[in-house]
């Protein structure tokens, strides 16, 4: 990618028990250059009948990312900063492979356009070394861009991982969430 | 003839509601704007930072304004939406006419400056000044809101000015004023992120000042405990340490038995309470009898939650308590924020750092709206109409005698019951809802349309104001300079992005040359924004909220300023009471007796259910603006009518199944949400919307003596299912008051 | 040099050759023995042959990435069914809406869908004219015994006549021109987007992105250059014109394989992911246990499962059941769920 001022001390950090399932980092994410008024980003309520309870998720950014393995038109790709790219527009068959084998659920096929859409970490904005727009605005900060001295200042009493276990799987990615202190994983099933 | 000239289907279809998104790529120049303007966020109190983007004198978009110290970028939906007004296809670009039969028609400026003119002098000169009332609202900037009273008084000559801040805080700021002598909240938001214990009651905070979590989760990080009294489990309780689902209309209960608790286990600042309060054994007396077992009898909380709450608050070292409308929307509201500041009195936690109490703010500029003299009873820098050496200075400062001054005039709900009675016959409204906002609303709108001549001046048509003879394009927040004071005391600096659109006009010249016409031309010789400042500034000098010492400069300068600030040379005050001097006419902080009543209506075997109202996030106030914003009407598109599953059983309600609610004031038909995230005894709907799904219908007129806020947070209700589920057509026209 | 022997693959090198054969004896058998070849265009034939050896081993590389065979493999058993009509006439409808037309893109942006078509239907409509020219498989001749009357030859067998100077006979000796009309328009209309749009300039790569656009231009100038040159220089430049053309076009069937302009023949998978989606919505959904609602098809679910452990993904769980039979909301909300439960299994939400 080109001309970039991407910052590599910038990590993200997701929590979603702070989320307040406002919404802001939705209609943020539209703002963000790379999908044009198309929101990327995950909020939604976990089960309302029973809870307030929203999660809040954006693309992990998996060190093997397991959509561009399934992809069959190799229009996923990650870059030297470990972002994982949105969907090559001109390769992208729109067969939603990606979308059902995301651990995290993060891929969003548009029918119209036949096409799969995620989050790129505003790389328009991150590259430009800005922070992502849905971390700029999180009025909970459930969403935080930042450094890993940083974090561990305000919230000391947790701690950034970014290891996932789904049954035999072990997911490592770029992004952390944010557990209780001495975690070293989070076991999802 | 203030009747609808035209259906409301035909009023909706040229006027909206209609929904707004940005187009695919962005609206013209959001790629390249021109400039990026430093400003606010034109709806809550939190009043956070943002830059807009200008492009040919249109609004592209925004930029997050990360150096703003309040917010350093944060937003909420809401705040990242509001950029969508100016380039909105309702926007209203020319003065409008009624016309029977044919609905609005363009007039221009001049003729429709002449009718509204000859219309206040008719009315006036047949049944007196005070035929003609005004009502204005607090989204407006301090220097429109102080230009308004002054306006009502010198140039429309009438005592009946009042504000819809009446629905909003004026029963903390009646508290506030009795307890302290000022109302303001004690400390500035960083205190509240270092407190050991924070009391949250009856605010929303997550959805209503989505921003202000993130100063509370701060101090959790740091340790503190959060409790949260609720009748529902909103956002922020959800992980809170301790919630307390209060039934509605018993929170002075609670408060009652908490004192008693913390004066039963002596965690009391003795050396507080003596040198610095009044009335502590009067007040401690009032609560002798209020038990835990009384309590958890009365308020419906659970006596173990009760105690615990009172324990951590009692023993705390630093603490806050806020509290917003869910206590003070009460025919007791006073009474209610009485008994929270009991609280805080007598462990003394007040005036040092991380140790606060407050109300939270609820408009834009709900705090320095409520100031500088549009309310009935009020004259600029929080003076009382009806003191002769306050009223003495301000006729000084305008220009005018003394005797020529009207006197206290009637509140907000007063008024449009004398627009009922047939004693106030004219009306002008400015930045005001009336028909979604006030309770009882087919009350309202029988009284709306009684007036004779009724004019608004808006920017969108909002559902009162197609109603009126005349429609005065006036400004959005972002095409007029000024400033507003945040909830947090800071006055801030709104900088004009844009000139009005159209013929539109700034709010502050329609108001010039009314007064011009109206023959007070020369007490409104102001060229700018700064003059009016500048002016407030001398009015307010010397009373409570003083602006002397805030300019223009010093504001930009310093991202703001926390009033009191009496001199140049004075850097502001973000924590008060720290020199102990309280504002009360003996200097001391007055606790204040609450012995406990019942709120205006109880539940009985017709109406069996407690009604609570309330917001949503993506919606403010009454949505006259954000139900015109497509991504923010999709989120929550609908009043839903929320129940718990126990309670849903009783009647056999389902889910999504739609429901007859009644009152003593009306009826409207929600689809039932079950959660069980609300008390079992309690239903809610949110309150933005208007029309036939307008829950305001259902809610009471009455109240509160000393306030006068209306009794929006508890009345009875009783529920009928129809069988039938909500349908299509009502979500997808529920933002259009149909 | 060395490492591509070693990571050669077989299987393509043996199917790229093959193309690569194919062509030549097509040009042979549609020349008549190169009877009907021009010489002049060896260079192009040469440059088309490595082409057709180049896409057909990256073809055949592309095909062997598991999610890809499972595609290809799935395409033709559903297209080779009992349903076979359906699944044809879905198909040819689907080829001129998406591959032709390429609908797809409209949603994407008005202007956007205008430049692609532009340009697409500008390189497609000069290959249709180039490729049988260059292979000698179209000729044209004059008629026996008439100084104004062409016949266009196809395999050396007469095909059409058209009089010289009429329309038609403007129009077919003017394709080229045509077509270089469009892809400019439609490179430049693309170009502009590349400049002005926030997300592209963030995103995009000069030889990803800009190469394939300025390559195209440069073909349709040069192409342009030639007709100028004999329409009003009388052939002065035609040396110039001709091999600066000829290098460009060259270049561009060299890239093919290898850059942007390969997902022309990728874009073709489209259809496959159609057929497969219709017919496993057909055959029954999968449905989400957190949601309770259909999210895909069963067959698309379990393949899925095949393929990613073939990858060297397991998401089997301890009860027998798999992460991936959640629907992406579910997956979402187990997650969440998860970590409400670490939360508050370790006594508190902050810190």
């Amino acid at each position: 990618m080109p001309n970039t001022k991407y910052n590599q001390q910038m990590e993200f950090f997701i929590d979603m028990q702070r989320c307040i399932g406002c919404h802001a980092c939705e209609m943020a994410c539209a703002e963000c250059e790379t999908n044009g008024q198309e929101s990327m980003i995950h909020i939604h309520y976990v089960d309302r009948a029973v809870s307030v309870q929203t999660t809040v998720q954006v693309c992990m950014h998996c060190e093997d990312p397991v959509c561009a393995n399934v992809c069959p038109a190799d229009a996923i790709t990650k870059d030297d900063f470990g972002v994982v790219h949105t969907a090559n527009t001109s390769r992208c068959i729109g067969c939603s492979n990606c979308v059902l084998a995301c651990p995290f659920g993060v891929p969003i096929k548009s029918e119209p356009q036949e096409l799969m859409m995620k989050c790129n970490m505003c790389y328009d904005r991150t590259s430009a070394g800005k922070k992502p727009m849905c971390a700029t605005v999180c009025p909970s900060q459930a969403l935080y861009y930042g450094t890993r001295e940083e974090i561990s200042k305000m919230r000391p009493d947790s701690v950034p991982v970014n290891t996932f276990q789904f049954g035999e799987q072990e997911v490592k990615t770029k992004v952390n969430i944010m557990m209780p202190k001495g975690s070293t994983h989070l076991k999802v099933h | 003839m203030a009747t609808l000239p035209i259906s409301t289907d035909k009023i909706i279809e040229k006027y909206g509601p209609h929904k707004a998104y940005t187009p695919a790529s962005g609206f013209h120049g959001s790629h390249e704007p021109d400039r990026l303007v430093k400003t606010h966020c034109c709806f809550c109190g939190m009043q956070c930072g943002i830059q807009l983007k200008v492009k040919d004198n249109t609004i592209a978009g925004f930029e997050p304004w990360m150096e703003f110290p309040f917010n350093e970028g944060r937003l909420c939906p809401k705040g990242v939406q509001r950029y969508l007004q100016n380039n909105h296809p309702d926007r209203l670009l020319h003065p409008l006419q009624r016309v029977e039969g044919k609905g609005f028609e363009n007039i221009g400026w001049d003729k429709a400056m002449d009718r509204t003119i000859s219309e206040i002098r008719r009315i006036q000169e047949q049944y007196g000044q005070d035929a003609f009332g005004m009502l204005s609202g607090v989204s407006l900037t301090n220097e429109k809101s102080y230009m308004i009273g002054k306006f009502a008084r010198v140039a429309l000559k009438t005592a009946n000015l009042d504000y819809n801040g009446r629905l909003c805080m004026v029963s903390a700021g009646a508290g506030n004023k009795k307890a302290f002598g000022l109302d303001r909240i004690s400390n500035s938001w960083s205190d509240l992120a270092g407190a050991e214990v924070i009391i949250i009651a009856g605010t929303n905070v997550s959805e209503t000042f989505p921003t202000l979590t993130h100063y509370i989760w701060q101090a959790r990080d740091r340790g503190a405990k959060l409790v949260v009294i609720d009748p529902r489990v909103t956002p922020i309780a959800r992980t809170a340490d301790l919630h307390l689902p209060v039934k509605p209309g018993t929170d002075s209960a609670l408060y009652g038995a908490m004192l008693k608790i913390l004066v039963d286990n002596d965690w009391l600042d003795h050396d507080f309470i003596q040198h610095h309060t009044s009335g502590f054994d009067k007040t401690i007396e009032a609560v002798k009898d209020y038990d835990l077992a009384w309590a958890e009898k009365t308020t419906g909380i659970p006596a173990d939650k009760i105690l615990q709450a009172a324990t951590w608050w009692g023993k705390a070292s630093t603490s806050f308590l806020l509290h917003a409308r869910g206590i003070e929307h009460h025919t007791k509201g006073v009474d209610n924020v009485l008994g929270c500041i009991n609280l805080v009195l007598a462990t003394g936690r007040i005036g040092k750092p991380y140790c606060g109490y407050g109300t939270i703010t609820g408009q834009g500029n709900g705090q320095g709206g409520r100031e500088h003299g549009h309310k009935c009873d009020q004259l600029p820098g929080n003076r009382d109409i009806t003191n002769p050496e306050h009223r003495k200075y301000i006729a000084g400062v305008w220009g005018i005698e003394e005797s020529e001054m009207p006197g206290k005039g009637l509140s907000a709900y007063e008024m449009i019951e004398a627009i009922h009675r047939g004693e106030v016959k004219g009306l002008i409204t400015i930045c005001f809802n009336p028909l979604v906002s006030l309770p009882n609303n087919n009350f309202v709108r029988e009284a709306f349309e009684k007036l004779e001549y009724y004019v608004a001046i808006d920017f969108f048509l909002n559902e009162t104001a197609r109603h009126a003879d005349l429609i005065l394009p006036g400004s959005l927040h972002e095409e007029e300079e000024g400033t507003v004071t945040t909830a947090e005391g800071r006055v801030v600096k709104i900088n004009q992005a844009i000139t009005p659109p159209g013929e539109a006009r700034k709010d502050s010249d329609i108001l010039i040359e009314l007064a011009q016409r109206l023959g007070a031309g020369d007490k409104f010789n102001y060229s700018c924004s700064e003059d009016i400042f500048n002016e407030l500034r001398v009015a307010s000098k010397g009373g409570t909220a003083d602006y002397y010492g805030i300019t223009y400069e010093k504001i930009e300068k310093n991202m703001g300023v926390f009033w009191p600030c009496p001199d140049l040379d004075h850097p502001g005050t973000p924590r008060l009471w720290e020199d102990r001097k309280f504002k009360t006419p003996d200097g001391k902080a007055h606790f204040n007796p609450v012995p406990y009543r019942d709120p205006s209506e109880v539940v009985d075997t017709e109406f069996p259910v407690v009604l609570t109202t309330g917001r949503v996030v993506s919606q403010y106030l009454s949505g006259s603006q954000t139900r015109r914003i497509g991504k923010l009407v999709d989120q929550y598109p609908e009043p839903l009518l929320e129940i718990h599953p126990k309670l849903a059983a009783k009647y056999n309600i389902k889910n999504r199944e739609l429901v007859k609610v009644s009152t003593r004031r009306g009826e409207a038909f929600f689809p039932a949400q079950l959660v069980e995230t609300i008390r079992e005894d309690t239903v809610f709907i949110p309150y933005h919307w208007g029309g036939k799904q307008s829950a305001n219908q259902l809610t009471i007129g009455t109240l509160d003596p000393v306030s006068k806020i209306p009794e929006f947070k508890v009345c009875a209700c009783r529920l009928e299912p129809t069988g039938q589920q909500g349908t299509e057509k009502m979500k997808e026209t529920a933002y259009q008051s149909y | 040099m060395l490492k591509l022997f070693q990571t050669l693959n077989t299987q393509a090198l043996i199917k790229a050759t093959i193309a690569a054969i194919a062509v030549v004896i097509l040009v042979l058998a549609g020349s008549r023995n190169l009877q009907n070849f021009d010489a002049a265009l060896i260079a192009y034939l040469l440059g088309t042959v490595f082409a057709v050896f180049g896409i057909a081993y990256r073809y055949s590389v592309w095909l062997q990435r598991p999610p890809t065979r499972l595609y290809w493999r799935r395409s033709w058993q559903f297209l080779l069914s009992k349903d076979f009509p359906s699944y044809a006439w879905r198909s040819l409808v689907l080829f001129f809406k998406n591959i032709l037309f390429q609908r797809f893109i409209y949603p994407r942006g008005k202007t956007r869908w205008i430049g692609h078509f532009l340009l697409a239907t500008g390189c497609l409509i000069a290959f249709a004219v180039t490729i049988p020219l260059t292979f000698g498989w179209v000729h044209f001749t004059l008629e026996q015994g008439s100084f104004s009357t062409y016949n266009a030859n196809f395999f050396g067998f007469k095909a059409g006549t058209f009089e010289l100077g009429s329309p038609i006979a403007f129009l077919t000796f003017h394709a080229l021109v045509w077509c270089s009309v469009l892809v400019t328009i439609g490179a430049v209309m693309m170009m502009k987007r590349r400049l002005t749009n926030g997300g592209l300039i963030a995103t995009q790569t000069f030889e990803g992105d800009w190469l394939p656009l300025i390559l195209l231009i440069a073909i349709s100038i040069t192409g342009l250059g030639i007709s100028y040159d004999y329409t009003f220089l009388q052939g002065r430049t035609h040396q110039f014109m001709s091999v600066t053309h000829a290098v460009t076009v060259i270049l561009f069937l060299v890239w093919i394989p290898f850059g942007k302009f390969f997902h022309i023949f990728q874009r073709l998978a489209q259809l496959g992911a159609n057929i497969y989606k219709v017919e496993g919505e057909r055959r029954g959904m999968a449905v989400c246990p957190h949601t309770l609602e259909p999210f895909a098809s069963h067959t698309h679910v379990e393949d899925l499962k095949n393929i990613s452990r073939d990858l060297g993904f397991d998401f089997r769980l301890e009860n027998g059941k798999n992460h991936l039979d959640f629907s992406p909301e579910g997956k979402r909300s187990a997650l969440a769920k998860a970590h409400f439960e670490a939360r508050k299994n370790s006594g508190k939400f902050f810190g």
